[in-house]
């Protein structure tokens, strides 16, 4: 435990601190949210790919479910944003729970069912059916709660919660045995492990996180289309903001995140047409030279990282 | 209605099985996700549009250059990128990532080369006016697409079952390990049925301003999507089962277009979810799975 | 941040005590934008962006905009970032450009997605958002002085004539079985919607035979349009972007297929992109709107269409930009800018809200008149129906028939 407490000292306390000022020093404050969302994202992601090798490629689903959640329970039922957030992270656990039957398969299939899943939910959404519940394809205006600055401060305690969790599977029993799992199933389950529990709690577990970003998100931006919640960049740019900095550590997906959107960003700014060529270089590159994240640099001279 | 429907359906599977084909080989022999498939298939369909633009060279023609060309760029860019990956600790889900990036490289170098305008060949070269089928009235040009589609499915069966090549690539695909413990040149035969999969994309890409009405560089990834329906209702990793995928997809489709128009794309969604859990190999599958 | 302040220190410096009797004029004025340079709203956002560049560089080949309160003409910079259609990198850049590049002039991105972001953040540090076609509902409320449309009518205003036409005439010429088809995105669902609710409300003894939406990536029609054909409709509208309407189009002539009324959008929308895609013969007799592409109105502010399609082919040649109504937004919303800083009082934004809505009514440029609601919706610029006439040599016009006095011919049915 006293690992666990080092983590939370010297890893979370930080992150969570810079986040909270950062606004202070910088007026671009939505390219921090983009951050602190992309950061708690990256730690939900971690919290099933990298403790059991489960690949959500639609995790966008989630939290996009979370994003309408939130934005329903404030145009039809009239809630206040604290409310309207516990419904939003409902939403995301709900539909991760009536996902579990998807942690049956393995690899790709996984991966692409998942996939499947958040576009059959984007597709229910955004149908003009459904127009009196979700306005359809219309979009969503939340002008009356929008609040920039303390949706941020919201975001960062989401955020700061997240890591705690993260720092906690990372040092404990349970997430060790969830590694187990990963390296080996059927050796964890013939060792107690109790194999489909452990996938199952660490999946919910993420999808309350992604929900719960996705509520935060929606308030923030608060004038949104179905497209915008269930932009599958946002799965990618979580899953890759993951590899990149190294899975199933705690430190590696803030790298990813810092490293990564830091320099999506600078590049955008700065050499705008040439952006996209240059970020799918830059991917290529990290996959085939760096396969197991920046963490690997340490881990691989033996030095353990948090 | 209903016939049109399903008879449209079929032949709109059978371009479909053709899209979803070179992606379902890379992954059957490789066990990689090639994410930048829908772009190579765009990268076709622009090829085509140049090369009509320029000679008026006949899509069928046109098909065979994109066959030879993308196999044999295939080749140097499987040398280059995939044993690297293959090496990797998990190489199928960094296989999504890679591709990814590869395919944002795809997108914006199109984008900056030929613009974002939308892009087609003009129908009546596949032959004006429609087809009669029992009876029913379908475009030329998809049927002679679809008739490409099923040479294509010929030439990849007779490639996998009838030349030694294709007997070592089913041997890879069965069991890497053992492949390779028995002498076979495990990235002859990869890379052979790397820019085999490209090829098809290509072709694929073809045809996609017929059956697609337009391309744009943007098209990739929700060609993507259809042809992983495609290919998990077929079966994964088996290049023939895509033909079931295909003709699954497209009826499907019809009908949903027919009867509940609105929630159309909504099925291919649940089709491949269905089958994957009822049937986690396809509905081809035999192979037990792991845990 | 540090060469902005040394320009300051410079200019104070030079203009010495001449400076604090008059305010400083800035050496430029930033424009802020942000573009899909590739993704899914590339094909309608480029052009909006070429369109503005065309005028910013005109302005400055000239010396720049006239800015009322210094009294001369500073010209223009652009500063524009690509968001490669995607909404979250869009919502960024906007707040990048108000809070760090601290641009003088935000220009939204094209089409409501993309535009929708942007509205709050806009808002919220009370910077005017110069709308070129985010025609979305939920932008335009009383209680936000922060937005206007420029250059795109409201989607309610769109299919005004069309119902017009089939609630009147049409019905006189026989045009009694309606149907519809749309793409179930936001701004064909809100025409679609707006369609049946003139049509209804007119009480024309019209029957709507066939109505659904399908979902906008819908590349293929075929099945549908035999659908439609069984519902034996005489008056068929189909509302789509410009890649549901090269489909649709397509597989109607390749199917054999003919009503005797068809309305599709974009003919009259992007017409040269519509043509390269499906040819002069499966676009001749099909009825559109007719946006300001195919109007020579006769501007008092910028050039006319002729000259701008002349200066637009010939600055973007061979590089995939065709021109079209989108083009014609983007210039038209430069010429706007232009407007409002030739008449504010100052770079205060309320101050160029003043000026821009001042211009409302009394300015027509070659996109045509000018006007905004109270709310910053576009109302001025209308949408007549138009009917496509293709000539033999393959080029094709779009003739008004609709209303009687902007007509210039009569429809005709297949």
């Amino acid at each position: 435990m006293r690992r666990g407490l080092r983590d939370v000292l010297f890893v979370v306390l930080p992150v969570v601190i810079i986040a909270a000022v950062a606004p202070l020093l910088y007026a671009n404050e939505l390219l921090l949210f983009s951050f602190v969302m992309y950061l708690t994202l990256a730690q939900g992601l971690n919290a099933i790919y990298g403790f059991t090798g489960y690949l959500p490629f639609g995790y966008v689903g989630v939290f996009g479910a979370g994003a309408y959640g939130f934005a329903i329970s404030v145009m039809i039922l009239g809630l206040p944003p604290f409310a309207a957030l516990a419904i939003g992270a409902a939403a995301g656990v709900m539909l991760g729970l009536l996902l579990t039957p998807l942690l049956r398969l393995s690899g790709a299939y996984f991966a692409i069912a998942n996939l499947a899943a958040a576009q059959a939910v984007y597709q229910v959404v955004s149908n003009p059916a459904l127009q009196d519940i979700t306005k359809g394809p219309y979009g969503v205006s939340l002008s009356e709660v929008f609040a920039p600055r303390l949706s941020y401060e919201v975001g960062v305690a989401v955020l700061a919660a997240t890591l705690l969790a993260m720092a906690w599977l990372r040092n404990s029993r349970f997430g060790l045995s969830l590694q187990a799992i990963r390296e080996d199933p059927i050796s964890a389950a013939m060792a107690g492990v109790a194999v489909v529990r452990g996938r199952t709690i660490a999946w919910l577990l993420s999808a309350l996180i992604a929900g719960l970003t996705g509520a935060v998100f929606a308030w923030h931006i608060s004038v949104f289309y179905p497209e915008t919640a269930f932009d599958i960049g946002i799965s990618i740019f979580a899953t890759v903001f993951t590899l990149f900095g190294g899975a199933a550590t705690l430190i590696g997906p803030l790298l990813g995140v810092l490293v990564l959107y830091g320099v999506y960003n600078t590049i955008g700014i700065t050499v705008p047409q040439y952006f996209q060529l240059i970020y799918g270089a830059l991917i290529v590159g990290l996959v085939l030279f760096l396969p197991d994240g920046l963490v690997s640099l340490l881990t691989r001279r033996g030095i353990r990282v948090p | 209605m209903l016939l049109h429907a399903a008879l449209s359906g079929l032949v709109f599977g059978f371009y479909f099985t053709l899209v979803g084909l070179g992606l379902n080989l890379v992954f059957g022999v490789m066990r990689i996700v090639n994410l930048a498939h829908g772009d190579f298939l765009m990268l076709g369909a622009y090829s085509a549009f140049w090369l009509f633009g320029l000679y008026h060279l006949h899509p069928l023609l046109s098909a065979a250059c994109v066959l030879v060309v993308f196999t044999l760029v295939g080749l140097p860019l499987y040398y280059l990128v995939v044993p690297r990956l293959l090496a990797a600790r998990d190489s199928e889900m960094l296989s999504l990532i890679l591709f990814f990036g590869l395919q944002q490289m795809i997108e914006a170098v199109t984008s900056i080369a030929f613009g974002t305008t939308e892009r087609s060949i003009p129908g009546r070269v596949l032959g004006s006016g429609p087809v009669r089928l029992l009876g029913q009235a379908l475009p030329t040009s998809w049927v002679f697409s679809a008739g490409v589609s099923l040479a294509a499915v010929a030439l990849v069966y007779v490639y996998l079952y009838q030349t030694r090549l294709g007997m070592l690539t089913r041997a890879v695909m069965v069991s890497r390990e053992e492949a390779v413990a028995t002498g076979i040149d495990l990235h002859r035969v990869c890379a052979i049925a790397f820019g085999l999969g490209l090829g098809l994309a290509g072709i694929a890409g073809v045809f996609a301003p017929f059956m697609l009405g337009s391309v744009t560089p943007a098209i990739g990834p929700e060609i993507n999507i259809a042809a992983f329906a495609v290919i998990v209702v077929g079966t994964l990793g088996n290049p023939l089962g895509t033909v079931l995928g295909g003709i699954v997809y497209g009826v499907s489709l019809m009908l949903m277009q027919t009867y509940l128009s609105s929630w159309a794309n909504l099925l291919p969604n649940l089709l491949l979810i269905a089958v994957l859990l009822v049937r986690p190999t396809g509905l081809l599958g035999r192979r037990v799975r792991r845990a | 941040m540090s060469r902005k302040a040394m320009l300051c220190l410079i200019a104070a410096l030079a203009c010495g005590p001449a400076a604090h009797a008059q305010q400083a004029a800035p050496a430029e004025i930033k424009i802020g934008h942000v573009h899909a340079a590739s993704g899914a709203y590339a094909s309608i956002s480029m052009p909006v962006y070429d369109g503005l560049k065309l005028w910013i560089d005109q302005q400055n080949a000239g010396g720049g905009a006239m800015v009322k309160p210094f009294g001369k003409k500073i010209p223009l910079k652009l500063i524009s970032y690509d968001d490669q259609s995607n909404p979250g990198t869009a919502a960024t850049l906007i707040n990048q450009l108000i809070t760090q590049d601290k641009v003088d002039i935000l220009v939204a991105d094209s089409g409501s997605v993309l535009t929708a972001v942007a509205v709050p953040i806009a808002r919220e540090h009370k910077m005017l958002l110069f709308n070129p076609t985010g025609t979305g509902a939920p932008f335009f409320t009383k209680d936000n002085p922060y937005i206007a449309l420029l250059a795109d009518p409201a989607s309610t205003i769109w299919p005004k004539y069309l119902a017009g036409f089939l609630t009147t005439d049409g019905v006189k010429d026989g045009l009694k079985r309606l149907a519809i088809l749309y793409a179930t995105n936001d701004f064909t669902t809100t025409q679609a919607n707006a369609l049946r609710g003139f049509v209804k409300q007119s009480g024309a003894a019209i029957d709507i035979v066939y109505d659904q939406g399908v979902p906008t990536n819908t590349s293929n029609y075929g099945v549908l349009i035999n659908n439609i054909a069984a519902a034996k409709p005489d008056a068929v509208v189909e509302l789509g972007y410009v890649g549901n309407d090269i489909a649709f189009l397509r597989n109607l002539q390749d199917a054999g297929q003919k009503f005797k009324f068809l309305f599709a959008l974009y003919p009259g929308v992007e017409t040269d992109e519509v043509l390269k895609n499906v040819g002069a013969q499966a676009m001749d007799h099909v009825f559109t709107y007719v946006t300001s592409q195919a109007i020579e109105y006769k501007p008092n502010v910028g050039m006319t269409l002729d000259q701008f399609r002349e200066a637009f082919e010939k600055s973007y040649k061979g590089q995939g930009v065709e021109f079209g109504f989108n083009a014609i937004a983007g210039y038209h919303s430069g010429l706007m800018i232009g407007q409002a800083l030739a008449d504010t009082d100052s770079l205060q934004q309320l101050d160029l809200r003043r000026a821009l809505f001042a211009q409302s009514g009394k300015v027509t440029t070659l996109d045509g008149t000018f006007e905004l609601d109270d709310t910053g919706a576009q109302i001025g610029e209308i949408t007549p129906l138009g009917q496509i006439i293709a000539d033999p040599k393959g080029a094709v016009r779009n003739v008004v028939v609709f209303p009687h006095e902007l007509a210039a011919g009569k429809p005709l049915y297949e």
